[in-house]
C-alpha cells in the first residue's frame, strides 16, 4: 500500500447526474472533472479534465433510461476503462439500480444470463469494487470476482414508514412470493403483521391471477417491493388488498423504474400513494403523477463510498439510515 | 454446410440476408427485442449446440445498442454450448477515435440540429477546437452557442424545460472541468484528454465469449493486436481495384489521394497496384499562426496551400492542408477507410478542385454519413462518392442519390465465412477480391 494518503474522485455519469450532485455534497467534495459524451455517429466518448492517478475513483451510474440504457451501460465500461487508464489506484462503480439483475438465470433454452454478462464486462473494463442496492436477486453477488458491497433501501423504508405512519392499523404486504423475506423482516421490526400476494405469472411483464394469504381486513396496507416497472403488478396488487377490505394502499419501492405507460396506470390505480427512492431519475415523472414521493438515499451511498473510503465496516448501513 | 449457423444483430439484417444467401443457407433465427425498460432482451431460437456460429453485427445507427446486443447474443451462444462463436464487424465500433472531439454546436461542428442548407464545401469551419467548450458545472451562465449563432442553454442530464421531450444522451452532455485554453489545458494546468477505447471494445468482445473476428478495413492495422483472439482483417482492395479499372475512364491516368496523411499507405497501395500516381494532403493544426497563409510547410514541395482560421476569438488555433502532388487536370480518387462527419473528405475535395482537378472520386470502405455528412457530402466538391455496404446505406442513398454508389461486400464476408468453416486460408480474399 502507497503510504501517500489518497482521496475521493467522485465521477457523475449522465444517467443520474442529480443523485450524484446530492451524494458529492453530502460527502462534502467537488464533483471530478471527468464525463462522457456522444459523438455524431453516436460513438461515446469520455474527457478527462483532471488527474485520477493514484485516486480512489468512484463512478455513479445507475441503469436507467428507456432508450438509453445499453448507452449509460457502455458510458460506464469506457468510464471505468479510462480510470484505469489514468492509473487509478482503485475504481469502485457505484451502481444503485443494477442493469439487466432481472436476467439472471437461464429461465428457457438458449437464454442468455445477462446479469452475469454484465459483470463480467464490468471486471473486464477494470472495475475493483461495486456498490449497488436491492439487487434483484443477492446471488447475484456471486457473478462478481470482485467485491460487491449490497446495500439495502431498508433502513431509509423503515424511517419513512415511522414518520408517516402509525403502527397500530398497519400490514406489511409482499406482492409476489420472492418478496416474502423482504417483508416479513420489516414487519418484524415494527412487530406488525404481514400478508402476502400469490401470483400466477404466464409471461414476463404480464400478470395473470392474484391470491391473498393473509388478512387486511381494516388495515393500511404497504405494498414493499424492489422494483416496479410497468407497474401492472401494484394496480392488482392495490385492487385484490381492497376487495379484501383494506382501507388504504401504499406502495413503497426501491427502484421506480416505470417504463412505458406505467405513470398513467399508476394515476389510474387504486394505490393511495407511490412512494420510490431515488435511485433512479424521477424528475419528469414526480410531474406526471402526483402521487408519486420520494425517498432520498444519497446520504446511504455517500456514507458507503466514505466508509469504503476508509476501510472502515459497511454493515453499520444494513440497519442504519444516515441522515 | 454442416454446423454452419450464421445469425444476425439488429444492426444490419440485409447485409445478413445477403451473406446467407451467398453462402446458401438458412439465416439462424434469433428473437432480438427490448424490454419495456429498455433492456435487450435475445432469444436464440434454434439449437445451437456445438454448432460453429457466426454472428453478423455492424457498428453502425446506435453504436452502444447494437454492440450490447452482440455481446448478449454471444453469451447467449457461449452458453447454449456453440462450438465456436465469431464475431463479425463489418464496420468495427469505436475503431477511430478522433482525438479531438467533433463537439455538437460548438463550433458549428457535426450538429445534428443545424440547418441543412447552411453548409456547403466552401468554408464550414472543419476540425473543432478542442474541449474549450465545457463549461464548469456549476456556472449559473451555462450556455452554449450552437452552429446557427444562437445561445442555448446547456442543462445537466434533461431538460427541465421540457421533461417530456425524449432524452437522448447527446443532450446530456456533462460538462467537463474549466473552459480550457487553445492548447487544451485548464487553469491548474492539466490537459485534458480523451480516453481511446479500442482495448477495452477488444476485450469486451473476448469477455463475452467470442472465439474469433471478422471485420474489414480497420482504421489501425494494430488494433489487432488488442485481441487475444484471431482477427480477420479483411480488405476491400482488390473490390476497388475492380471497381476503378471497370468504371474510371482513363484509370492509368487519374490521381489516387490520400486525404490525410495517416492515410498515405493505404492510398500508395492502391496506386501501386493500378500504376497511377499519387497525391497527399496533409493536415496541420497550429496554435498561434501569423495572419493569413505564410510560407508554411516544406518550401519547394508545397503545391497548394489553404488556411483556414476557424477561431477568430479565442486562441488562435488553425488548419493548414497541404497538397503534396500535382492534381492539375487530373481526375483524383480519393481514399479514405472511414467517412463519419466527413470533414474530411469535403475539405481534401475543395483542396483538390481548387488545385484545379478535374473530377474527384471518394472512395471510402465505411460511409457511416453521421450528423449532416449527408448534406455536406452532396454540396460538396465531390463528384461521386464510391462506399460499401458495410453499414446500412438506404437512407444516404436518398440522400445523396446518383451521386453515391454502394459496392457490395457480402459475397467477401460470405466467402471468408465458407473458408473459416472449413478452415481454409483466408489471405487468398486479400489479394483477389470476391
Amino acid at each position: 500500500m502507497p503510504s501517500s494518503q489518497n482521496s475521493i474522485k467522485l465521477i457523475s455519469g449522465n444517467s443520474h447526474p442529480k443523485l450524484a450532485e446530492q451524494v458529492s455534497k453530502k460527502l462534502g467534495i467537488e464533483l471530478a472533472k471527468v464525463g462522457a459524451f456522444q459523438y455524431t455517429n453516436k460513438e461515446t466518448a469520455v474527457a478527462v479534465g483532471e488527474s485520477v492517478r493514484d485516486e480512489d475513483v468512484y463512478i455513479l451510474q445507475t441503469g436507467c433510461g428507456e432508450t438509453s440504457i445499453n448507452d449509460f451501460l457502455m458510458e460506464l465500461l469506457i468510464t471505468i476503462n479510462t480510470c484505469k487508464i489514468a492509473s487509478a489506484r482503485r475504481i469502485t462503480a457505484v451502481i444503485p439500480n443494477f442493469p439487466y439483475a432481472r436476467q439472471d438465470k437461464k429461465d428457457k433454452s438458449r437464454a442468455p444470463i445477462t446479469a452475469k454478462l454484465i459483470a463480467n464486462l464490468l471486471q473486464t473494463a477494470g472495475c475493483n469494487h461495486v456498490i449497488t442496492m436491492d439487487l434483484h436477486a443477492s446471488q447475484i453477488q456471486g457473478f462478481f470476482r470482485v467485491p460487491v458491497d449490497n446495500l439495502y433501501a431498508e433502513p431509509s423504508v423503515l424511517r419513512y414508514i415511522k414518520e408517516n405512519y402509525s403502527l397500530n392499523d398497519l400490514i406489511i404486504v409482499s406482492p409476489d412470493a420472492g418478496g416474502a423475506k423482504r417483508v416479513a423482516s420489516i414487519a418484524d421490526k415494527f412487530d406488525v403483521n404481514f400478508a402476502l400476494i400469490h401470483k400466477e405469472r404466464q409471461k414476463a411483464n404480464e400478470v395473470s391471477r392474484m391470491v391473498l394469504v393473509g388478512d387486511v381486513a381494516d388495515k393500511v396496507c404497504l405494498l414493499i417491493d424492489d422494483m416496479a416497472d410497468t407497474c401492472g403488478t401494484l394496480c392488482k396488487a392495490a385492487d385484490v388488498l381492497l376487495d379484501n377490505g383494506a382501507k388504504k394502499v401504499v406502495a413503497i419501492i426501491t427502484h421506480g423504474i416505470f417504463s412505458s405507460n406505467a405513470i398513467e396506470k399508476l394515476n389510474n390505480s387504486k394505490l393511495d400513494k407511490i412512494v420510490c427512492t431515488n435511485s433512479m431519475p424521477l424528475e419528469d415523472k414526480l410531474a406526471r403523477c402526483p402521487r408519486l414521493e420520494t425517498i432520498d438515499i444519497s446520504a446511504t451511498l455517500a456514507e458507503a463510498i466514505r466508509r469504503l473510503h476508509n476501510g472502515e465496516s459497511v454493515s453499520y448501513l444494513f440497519n442504519n439510515a444516515p441522515e | 454446410m454442416r454446423d454452419l449457423i450464421v445469425l444476425g444483430g439488429s444492426s444490419h439484417p440485409a447485409l445478413t440476408k445477403m451473406i446467407c444467401k451467398n453462402l446458401t443457407i438458412e439465416q439462424g433465427q434469433v428473437l432480438s427485442k427490448k424490454f419495456s425498460n429498455g433492456e435487450t432482451s435475445i432469444e436464440v431460437k434454434g439449437s445451437v449446440r456445438e454448432k460453429d456460429v457466426f454472428i453478423i453485427q455492424s457498428g453502425c445507427g446506435n453504436v452502444n445498442d447494437n454492440f450490447i446486443e452482440l455481446l448478449i447474443m454471444i453469451a447467449a451462444c457461449k452458453t447454449a454450448s456453440a462450438r465456436r462463436v465469431t464475431a463479425v464487424l463489418p464496420l468495427f465500433p469505436y475503431s477511430r477515435q478522433p482525438d479531438i472531439p467533433h463537439m455538437a454546436s460548438v463550433t458549428g461542428a457535426p450538429s445534428i440540429s443545424t440547418k441543412k442548407d447552411q453548409y456547403t464545401y466552401e468554408s464550414r469551419p472543419g476540425t473543432p477546437k478542442p474541449l474549450s467548450s465545457f463549461n464548469g458545472p456549476r456556472d449559473p451562465s451555462l450556455t452554449r452557442p450552437d452552429s446557427s449563432g444562437l445561445i442555448t442553454p446547456l442543462l445537466r442530464g434533461r431538460d427541465l424545460k421540457d421533461p417530456f421531450r425524449e432524452i437522448t444522451p447527446r443532450d446530456s452532455l456533462v460538462p467537463v472541468g474549466t473552459p480550457v485554453d487553445a492548447r487544451g489545458k485548464t487553469e491548474s494546468g492539466y490537459k485534458q484528454w480523451i480516453a481511446q477505447n479500442g482495448t477495452l471494445i477488444a476485450n469486451l468482445l473476448t469477455t463475452a465469449g467470442a472465439d474469433r473476428m471478422i471485420t474489414m478495413d480497420l482504421h489501425d492495422p494494430q488494433f489487432q493486436g488488442f485481441f487475444n483472439i484471431p482477427v480477420d482483417n479483411l480488405y476491400l482492395k482488390p473490390l476497388l481495384k475492380h471497381y476503378l479499372i471497370d468504371y474510371v475512364p482513363n484509370y492509368q491516368e487519374c490521381v489516387i489521394v490520400s486525404p490525410d496523411s495517416g492515410g498515405a499507405k493505404r492510398a500508395t497501395s492502391l496506386a501501386d497496384a493500378l500504376g497511377c500516381s499519387f497525391a497527399l494532403i496533409h493536415k496541420e493544426r497550429r496554435i498561434k499562426t501569423t495572419e493569413g497563409v505564410k510560407a508554411i510547410g516544406p518550401l519547394g514541395v508545397t503545391s497548394g496551400l489553404s488556411a483556414v482560421n476557424h477561431h477568430p476569438s479565442p486562441g488562435t488555433h488553425t488548419t493548414v492542408s497541404m497538397l503534396v502532388g500535382d492534381v492539375k487536370d487530373r481526375t483524383c480518387v480519393l481514399i479514405d477507410d472511414l467517412v463519419d462527419t466527413s470533414y474530411t473528405i469535403t475539405r481534401a475535395a475543395k483542396l483538390l478542385k481548387d488545385q484545379g482537378a478535374k473530377y474527384v472520386y471518394a472512395l471510402v470502405t465505411h460511409g457511416v454519413f453521421s450528423g449532416d455528412a449527408i448534406n455536406r457530402v452532396s454540396k460538396s466538391a465531390i463528384d461521386k462518392v464510391i462506399t460499401t455496404n458495410s453499414v446500412p446505406q438506404n437512407d444516404n442513398l436518398a440522400g445523396l442519390g446518383d451521386k453515391l454508389e454502394v459496392l457490395d461486400v457480402s459475397r467477401v464476408f460470405a466467402e471468408s465465412i465458407r473458408r473459416i468453416h472449413n478452415g481454409e486460408s483466408v489471405s487468398m480474399l486479400f489479394d483477389h477480391g470476391w
